[in-house]
């Protein structure tokens, strides 16, 4: 959860250029998420996975995991750390 | 864990038999009393030993790393620690503190980059050993750090032959994918996948083995990511295909 506000921060830089940001939780419980995504402003769009189909189909093994998707949808990246993604992004970008 | 297993097998056939249960009632207390007396403190006394040589090895780590301590040092005190844990292990063989200090042993070796070492006290391992379920990601924690899973690949295709339990086999199966995978040798990784689905069903291992399958096969950079729709908490449907022109940024995350 440490993350948060660097997503945030990078949200508010890119929102828009163009860039999407999706948070997906894999909680069992919608209430802490709701609560959560209020008290810390995550304003970007929320999915609740609650049946875990999204885990399955990006093959998620823990939290936090982020992929990186192009404009034409394919995967640019997959488990790249925070710290990497403004700079992935920002060569997504410039293609 | 051993300890609540007797006892609830002690008071389920209490209360499953019929006649003098007054009688049987106050037997079994007194048995679990018994053995409760003799297990529990001398367990626990020797778990709280063993937890309290790691806690003491964290803490001078923190210091050692404070001080500008490089993990190569030969004064980084996770070699003194790994040594005392092993030697208690060699003192204790066979107990549940033992597969603790077994696994903060060779953990402590990792940490302090002295793979030969590590690899020389796992080689003592025997195939039946508890603590391998541990050791194994140890394992793949000093091969990802050298780059060389050679010696993991061995040693986990022995376990997948000859170990006793058929979780830690399975496990060893998985790993082996897992190294080939990570060296990019992409055929051996998909063969020992598919071993584990196969000859390991319905487990959590295949289930893992299944995900590895796919991802290999659909999720790699410059694949199309997998389309999904879905309704946003805020109740807005959305589909994946909506940000064609835009660069998207997924994040799985927990509030846990």
């Amino acid at each position: 959860m440490g993350e948060v506000p660097l997503l945030k921060e990078l949200y508010a830089q890119y929102q828009n250029q163009g860039v999407v940001v999706v948070g997906i939780s894999l909680d069992e419980e919608l209430k802490p998420v709701q609560e959560m995504v209020t008290a810390k402003g995550m304003s970007w769009i929320q999915i609740h996975d609650v049946d875990k189909t999204l885990v399955k189909l990006f093959n998620v093994k823990g939290t936090p995991t982020y992929y990186l998707l192009d404009r034409a949808g394919q995967i640019a990246a997959k488990d790249i750390p925070m710290k990497r993604l403004p700079g992935a992004i920002d060569d997504l970008l410039k293609k | 864990m051993e300890r609540d297993k007797l006892r609830h097998s002690i008071l389920a056939r209490l209360f499953g038999s019929p006649g003098n249960a007054g009688y049987l009632l106050g037997l079994g207390f007194l048995l679990t009393l018994t053995v409760y007396a003799q297990n529990t403190p001398t367990s626990d006394k020797e778990m709280d030993r063993v937890q309290a040589m790691i806690g003491q090895a964290k803490k001078d780590a923190e210091e050692f790393s404070k001080s500008g301590g490089k993990p190569s040092d030969a004064s980084n005190p996770n070699l003194k620690w790994s040594a005392a844990l092993w030697q208690y292990r060699e003192k204790h063989p066979g107990t549940p503190a033992t597969v603790i200090a077994t696994i903060e042993a060779l953990r402590l070796l990792n940490r302090a980059d002295r793979l030969s070492e590590l690899q020389a006290k796992v080689d003592t391992l025997k195939l039946d050993d508890a603590a391998w379920r541990q050791v194994i990601y140890v394992m793949m924690s000093a091969a990802s750090k050298s780059k060389d899973y050679s010696y993991l690949i061995t040693k986990a295709a022995a376990l997948a032959q000859g170990a006793v339990d058929p979780e830690i086999k399975a496990q060893a199966r998985l790993f082996i994918g897992n190294a080939y995978w990570e060296t990019k040798d992409n055929d051996r990784a998909r063969k020992a996948f598919q071993a584990v689905v196969a000859e390991y069903p319905q487990t959590p291992y295949a289930q893992e083995a299944e995900g590895n399958l796919w991802e290999i096969e659909f999720l790699n950079p410059g694949q199309p990511a997998p389309g999904f729709k879905r309704t946003t908490l805020t109740g807005d449907p959305i589909s994946l295909a909506d940000f064609k022109g835009k660069v998207v940024v997924l994040k799985f995350w927990g509030t846990y």
